[in-house]
């Protein structure tokens, strides 16, 4: 992999424009470098989209929170992105979008941005003049002199008595310069002098193996930083039914739990804050999703019956706490957001997916497809939502594999198989291991070039592969294994194999997402190639190869071209409902829309789950799972 | 490990009329069609053959392939369950006549997957090669109470029971429903089989089971030792 990335641009001249950056630059700073001026009238913030551009050739990279509050979701999908916000990953070539009679630029929440989101936090700051009472005589006080001067902004007189406390002293400290924060209508905050410019939000996704959370200024939705880590719980359980099981009927583990998680979200605060030279005491809301185990944890409910059939939540309904309540470090009086749950395995991490990828609204049959330990996907349009949760498990994160890994340095990325097997390292090493979408592509190649049948088993037939590929098929201590990289060209000082039980698990793995799909679809009544478009959601989907995950029957058959990666989903979605209120109200009414599919209690899902276990090539073997539909 | 090989039953030549071939029928079972399995078992027993030789000499020897072949990982679940099934449609046609012949079957085995668990497609196959191999099951089907397997334990005298489990939340009924047994005074009067993704010897060992099959293979050898070593202890 070379540094640098050729960048072109179609002229408004009708020239091409070239330029050689370093990969990273920005499309905006690479065209200026290249003499093209794309307007950024709002300084390349990504409060404006005068310096949209559709791109024509190469990566469309995921749209950010920006792209989509800026754009709307029609353009986003018709690859225009913001130059500002969009890195050049790879070769590209752009044409800069026809400046509009919009007058150059539109900030946010404008109503001509079709289908765009207007900008609603609920959190709203109000610097204000307010006179102490003057004269005994007058019947007010300090608190009546504040709510009258915020007028009708306030909706409730009613505060918290921690709000008041030190109020007297406040009022007094600046010849009564105060900034009121009102938090849908309610007085949450009091400070001395002018912080109106102050106002942040956090949004998160905790996921099972990751947290993920993004600092935005909810004035303009910007952006401010993005942190994430490991979800500290997973010494605890790697997958969600292990995470469960440790929690189960074990009240203090389920406490351990929950502490590491506000941990979590504290210190990525923290950090956040920190990476944007804000202060925390300026963030008063924060939106959090996650899957139903994760959500519940967090809240400190009970998921011991979460585990059992059949698998019902607590509560559903989305939730505002105060924040201190749970607690989290921000705003003294800031509140936390959750999204609606659907089902016990469908949580608010997939609510939050239907609300940015807004396959709620469209005309079309759309798909999206969260792959994870616990994989979710929702198919629909406008007229009706279905959606249905697969456990995977985790061998798409490299557990349960014998050389499995995360895709960290060391792990195998990229394979291809001529008359011999060619491995692309992630970070250019000696590989020490695979990682899920190495082992994806892996089993594509293999079985494209005969080392595996339909079936998924290693040929037995050495003497039809080329010779260096046939000899890497070994006999290994649990049955026969296939060298990817050997021994001496490895970092582990030993074969680097897929053994016949790593494809198993990779089979049971992908089958459950691709039979989940093919569930939904039969819910739906919609073949494959009805669907307008397959919406790769979730960190995964990242940096699956789309061909490979359809050659293996992971993703429907359909073409590649209708598959498209939309970045993480689930944050995306908490950042809107983050940004407005509307966005989270819709949450709840798309909670009443979607219909859930419990697969484990359907008949039909199990002749599909068996059947998509095969990687369906043509073949004797491959019939097997055919006939099995058949026959059962 | 070598690979499993089709064990052709000895003197199989003796046991069938002049000129009777077997192996068609065994690649049958193998290749799991069902249809041709039963039309072979059909001539077999038309042919007069008895129909423990049809079961031993025909049937069993692709069955037994397939299961090596699959506690190997060689094959996986579709070609297991296909091939299972053709052995049931072979066996549907001899049964009764083993049953006519006074035939007992091994024992009775009484199957389900444990409280708070919907999993069924490891059970069945369990329990369709349990049934080939010539036990009577009784499948209670999944998310079973443990006070379902003590009355179906009891009404049909059973001689084993096993509980599948296939999630680490759940594995923990397989260990409560032991201790009901245990308080119902039934623990002494059956072997208790554990199974399930999750599970393991150690496990079984945990929670009191009589035994643990790593895949459905090893659960039927194990049921049959296990029965084996009871009607022995009984001599």
């Amino acid at each position: 992999m070379t540094d640098t990335v050729e960048l072109r641009i179609d002229g408004e001249d009708g020239r091409e424009h070239s330029v050689t950056v370093a990969r990273g630059t920005t499309i905006l700073d690479a065209a200026h470098g290249a003499g093209v001026e794309i307007m950024a009238t709002c300084g390349a913030r990504g409060r404006c989209r005068s310096c949209r551009v559709k791109l024509v050739d190469g990566a469309v990279p995921p749209p950010s929170v920006q792209d989509t509050v800026q754009l709307g979701p029609e353009a986003v999908r018709e690859r225009f992105r913001l130059a500002c916000q969009t890195k050049l990953i790879e070769d590209t070539r752009v044409r800069p979008a026809p400046p509009k009679s919009e007058s150059g630029y539109q900030i946010l929440g404008g109503k001509a941005v079709t289908a765009a989101m207007a900008l609603d936090s609920g959190v709203e700051k109000q610097p204000i003049v307010v006179q102490p009472p003057k004269s005994e005589h007058h019947q007010t006080s300090d608190l009546e002199e504040v709510l009258n001067a915020l007028g009708t902004s306030v909706t409730t007189r009613e505060v918290v008595p921690d709000l008041v406390r030190d109020l007297a002293a406040k009022l007094r400290e600046r010849k009564g310069q105060l900034t009121a924060t009102l938090f849908r209508g309610r007085l949450v905050d009091i400070e001395v002098g002018d912080t109106s410019g102050q106002v942040y939000g956090m949004a998160f996704d905790i996921g099972t193996t990751s947290v993920v959370g993004s600092l935005l200024d909810l004035r303009t939705g910007e952006e401010l930083a993005a942190v994430g880590t490991i979800n500290p719980q997973a010494p605890f359980g790697a997958d969600l039914m292990s995470r469960i099981a440790f929690a189960q009927f074990k009240p203090k583990n389920l406490q351990l739990l929950r502490g590491k998680a506000l941990n979590a979200l504290n210190d990525l605060i923290k950090e956040a804050c920190a990476k944007a030279d804000v202060s925390a005491a300026h963030i008063y809301k924060i939106v959090v999703v996650g899957n139903t185990c994760m959500h519940h944890i967090l809240l400190g409910i009970d998921v011991s019956y979460l585990g059992l059939a059949p698998y019902a939540p607590v509560i559903r309904d989305a939730q505002t706490i105060p924040a201190a309540d749970l607690p989290l470090k921000a705003a003294p009086r800031a509140h936390v957001c959750t999204l609606p749950i659907l089902a016990g395995f469908v949580g608010a991490d997939a609510l939050a997916c239907v609300l940015s990828t807004r396959i709620y609204d469209s005309e079309e049959i759309r798909v999206m497809v969260d792959i994870g330990t616990n994989g979710e996907m929702v198919i629909g349009s406008r007229e009706r939502l279905v959606a249905c949760s697969a456990p995977a498990g985790p061998a798409f994160e490299g557990a349960q594999i014998r050389h499995g890994m995360r895709g960290a340095l060391g792990a195998i990325e990229r394979i291809a198989i001529d008359d011999d097997v060619h491995c692309s390292v992630i970070g250019g090493e000696a590989a020490v291991g695979i990682c899920g979408s190495g082992l994806i592509e892996a089993c594509a190649r293999m079985s494209e070039a005969g080392v595996i049948n339909a079936s998924g088993a290693l040929t037995r037939n050495v003497e039809a592969l080329p010779p260096a590929v046939g000899r890497r098929l070994v006999k290994g201590e649990h049955g026969p294994e296939f060298v990817l990289v050997w021994g001496a060209e490895s970092g582990k000082g030993e074969d680097i194999t897929l053994t016949q039980g790593d494809i198993r698990q990779l089979q049971l793995a992908k089958s459950a997402i691709f039979s989940g799909v093919a569930m939904l679809q039969k819910e739906m009544g919609v073949a494959p190639d009805e669907i307008a478009e397959l919406l790769l959601c979730g960190g995964f989907g990242n940096y699956v190869d789309v061909a490979s995950a359809v050659h293996i029957r992971l993703l429907p058959e359909m073409p590649v071209e209708r598959i498209t990666y939309f970045g993480n989903a689930a944050l995306m979605g908490a950042q809107m409902a983050l940004l407005s209120e509307a966005e989270w109200r819709r949450a709840d009414d798309l909670l009443n829309r979607i219909e859930h599919v419990a697969l484990a209690a359907r008949p039909d899902f199990q002749d599909l789950f068996i059947a998509g276990m095969s990687f369906g090539a043509p073949g004797r073997a491959g019939a097997a799972a055919e006939k099995v539909a058949v026959a059962i | 490990m070598s690979d499993p090989v089709l064990e052709i039953p000895e003197g199989w030549e003796q046991r069938a009329p002049e000129g009777w071939e077997w192996q068609t029928l065994w690649v049958a079972v193998e290749e799991g069609d069902h249809g041709y399995t039963a039309e072979r078992v059909q001539q077999a027993i038309d042919a007069g053959i008895d129909p423990r030789v049809i079961l031993d000499d025909g049937l069993f020897p692709g069955f037994n392939l397939q299961g090596d072949r699959f506690s190997a990982q060689i094959i996986f679940i579709p070609e297991m369950l296909i091939t299972a099934r053709a052995m049931k449609a072979g066996l549907a046609l001899i049964r009764p006549l083993l049953a006519a012949a006074a035939e007992k079957p091994l024992g009775t085995f009484v199957m389900g997957t444990v409280l708070g668990d919907m999993h069924d497609i490891g059970q069945s196959i369990v329990t369709i090669m349990l049934e080939n191999a010539g036990f009577n099951v009784i499948n209670l089907g999944t998310d079973v109470h443990p006070d379902r397997f003590i009355e179906a334990a009891a009404a049909e005298k059973a001689d084993l029971v096993g509980f599948s489990a296939l999630l680490s939340t759940t594995v923990y009924y397989q260990k409560v429903t032991i201790e009901e047994f245990q308080k119902a005074g039934h623990r002494d009067k059956v072997h208790i089989l554990i199974g399930g993704a999750p599970t393991s010897q150690e496990w079984a060992d945990e929670c009191g089971a009589d035994g643990w099959g790593r895949d459905a293979m090893e659960a039927v050898k194990l049921a049959r030792r296990l029965v084996t070593e009871q009607r022995a202890s009984w001599d």
